[in-house]
């Protein structure tokens, strides 16, 4: 037996989801921030309806053991993943950059720096932009559960698959069509933009706009025809992070001497990968759920910019001993 | 892929892109909607290509003078901020465009000088026939709301508002006027 991979791994899931979740209370609580700031510069509490009063009064509670002066200090949080500010520092969506590209035919030097952060993670890490940080993801993934419930219940889910190529397609046609509309097209059609905007508007404009009705649709396509649909095959986001993240640095690896070929990590992925036959590829974004229901402890992480090529049936399956011509202890 | 699937998807991107433009000019000219872009905000076309979207401009203002549009103003304004004067004006905080990250709206500092430079949201402009102080009845509320007092208002006999060449358009003025319809009230400059 070789040894177990780092005990850590196993457990990278887990903090995958918190990682999600606190960036998507995070979306819902900057909405509600600004809310409160513009009560505190409206110097009007007592003009206040009650259910703001209640709203300014949790904000302050929240908020006083980190900050002295609201009005200018929580200017320091602002907007979502597709585009933010943290104290002065801006950060946003390369495909963003590449959207505005397009869509001005300029190259605006100040702004295409903001997302070099991104890029250069990206460019070491793959695409986890859409398994660990991704608002969308998370609600995608509900869904896939949601999913699995009611095939347990016996209704018909969606199963199909595409190519996963056609993601790539629809960037190259979105920033065809930026360039010649001349307007921002990706920010229409890439879901975490969509939802950072539309949790916005929903808490701070009293309601969802027409986004709401894309993100929607989205989920019933991946519910109704393909798992994880809109991700695997059509997200402009995600094809743009696979290509910057080709040839990553940090790689999931099936280790052969303690497979069982359960399959269990090919099952589980989200984005339609197959580890099993060690067939990861660019579109891995390393949110190690397969490491995490490995049974037999048989992933983990390596460096390497190049996927290992198929290593053949995992030593502890049947076929492997089949193979060998091992005869089964228990025959 | 599917060849045919392919031919499908390229059909229907390429019939979205013919109607794009169109749909876009055909809701600009609707004449009831005058809205206002940001302060410092680029011209109109090189705003829309500009604006990423992220609606941190929305965020950072603290008098939530600044909304989105949905569909009524057209495709390529979908998500873009704007300012209905009578609904909220701009108080020159200047803060949307130290937040935009593409500086579709400029950076302008909150003084005099550089608001008068760089800011162009439109003109303000009197209806004598509904103001009250051209009908004898001394107002001068929006003289008294401007910020840029005496630089881009001044008034006259019976409070009487004339508006200069440094009206920068914020529109704190039509907010406050208190007459409806209202007698002064800008109109947008689009650059």
């Amino acid at each position: 037996m070789t040894p177990r991979p780092f005990f850590l791994w196993k457990h990278l899931n887990k903090l995958r989801w918190m990682t999600l979740v606190s960036i998507f209370v995070m979306l819902i609580l900057i909405p509600y921030l600004h809310v409160y700031q513009t009560f505190l510069a409206a110097h009007a509490y007592d003009l206040l309806l009650p259910e703001e009063k209640q709203l300014y009064d949790v904000m302050e509670i929240i908020t006083r053991p980190f900050v002295n002066d609201p009005e200018e200090q929580l200017d320091a949080i602002k907007g979502s993943t597709w585009s933010g500010t943290f104290w002065g520092f801006q950060i946003s969506d390369p495909l963003a950059v590449v959207g505005q590209i397009a869509g001005s035919l300029k190259l605006y030097w100040p702004f295409l720096l903001t997302a070099l952060v991104p890029f250069a993670l990206s460019a070491l890490f793959g695409p986890f932009f859409c398994g660990w940080i991704c608002p969308a993801t998370l609600i995608y993934e509900l869904n896939t559960n949601l999913g699995a419930l009611l095939r347990k219940a016996g209704l018909h889910i969606g199963n199909k698959r595409y190519d996963r190529r056609l993601k790539y397609v629809v960037l190259l046609l979105g920033s065809i069509i930026a360039m010649i509309t001349g307007s921002a097209v990706f920010a229409g059609i890439y879901p975490p933009a969509v939802i950072g905007r539309e949790i916005y508007y929903a808490i701070a404009l009293g309601g969802f706009g027409s986004g709401a009705v894309f993100f929607l649709m989205t989920l019933l396509l991946d519910l109704l025809v393909a798992r994880r649909g809109f991700c695997r095959y059509l997200c402009p986001g995600g094809a743009l992070y696979s290509l910057i993240g080709r040839f990553r640095l940090f790689r999931i690896k099936r280790v052969i001497e303690n497979c069982n070929d359960c399959a269990k990590c090919t099952s589980i992925c989200e984005f339609g990968l197959d580890p099993l036959r060690d067939n990861f590829g660019q579109e891995c974004n390393n949110c190690a759920a397969c490491i995490a229901i490995c049974p037999t402890d048989a992933m983990t992480f390596y460096i390497s910019p190049r996927d290992v090529a198929y290593q053949g049936p995992g030593q502890l399956g049947p076929r492997y001993r089949r193979d060998m011509g091992i005869e089964d202890a228990a025959a | 892929m599917d060849r045919r699937f392919f031919l499908k998807t390229i059909g229907a991107v390429a019939a979205l892109t013919a109607a794009a433009p169109t749909s876009g000019q055909a809701a600009k000219q609707s004449p009831s909607l005058r809205y206002l872009r940001p302060p410092g905000a680029l011209a109109e076309e090189e705003f829309e290509s500009r604006c990423i979207r992220c609606g941190q401009c929305g965020e950072a203002c603290p008098n939530r003078c600044i909304n989105y549009f949905g569909l009524q103003n057209g495709l390529a304004s979908l998500d873009t901020p704007y300012i209905i004067p009578r609904d909220q004006a701009c108080i020159l905080c200047m803060k949307c465009g130290e937040v935009c990250p593409t500086d579709a709206i400029e950076k302008v500092e909150r003084k005099l000088e550089p608001i008068l430079q760089k800011v162009r949201m439109g003109k303000a402009r009197v209806d004598e026939n509904l103001c009250l102080s051209y009908q004898g009845k001394t107002c001068g509320v929006c003289y008294r709301a401007c910020p840029l007092q005496d630089v881009a208002i001044t008034v006259g006999r019976l409070e009487q508002p004339h508006v200069t060449e440094n009206c920068v358009g914020c529109g704190l003025c039509e907010r406050s006027c208190i007459q409806l319809p209202h007698a002064i009230r800008i109109i947008p400059d689009y650059g």
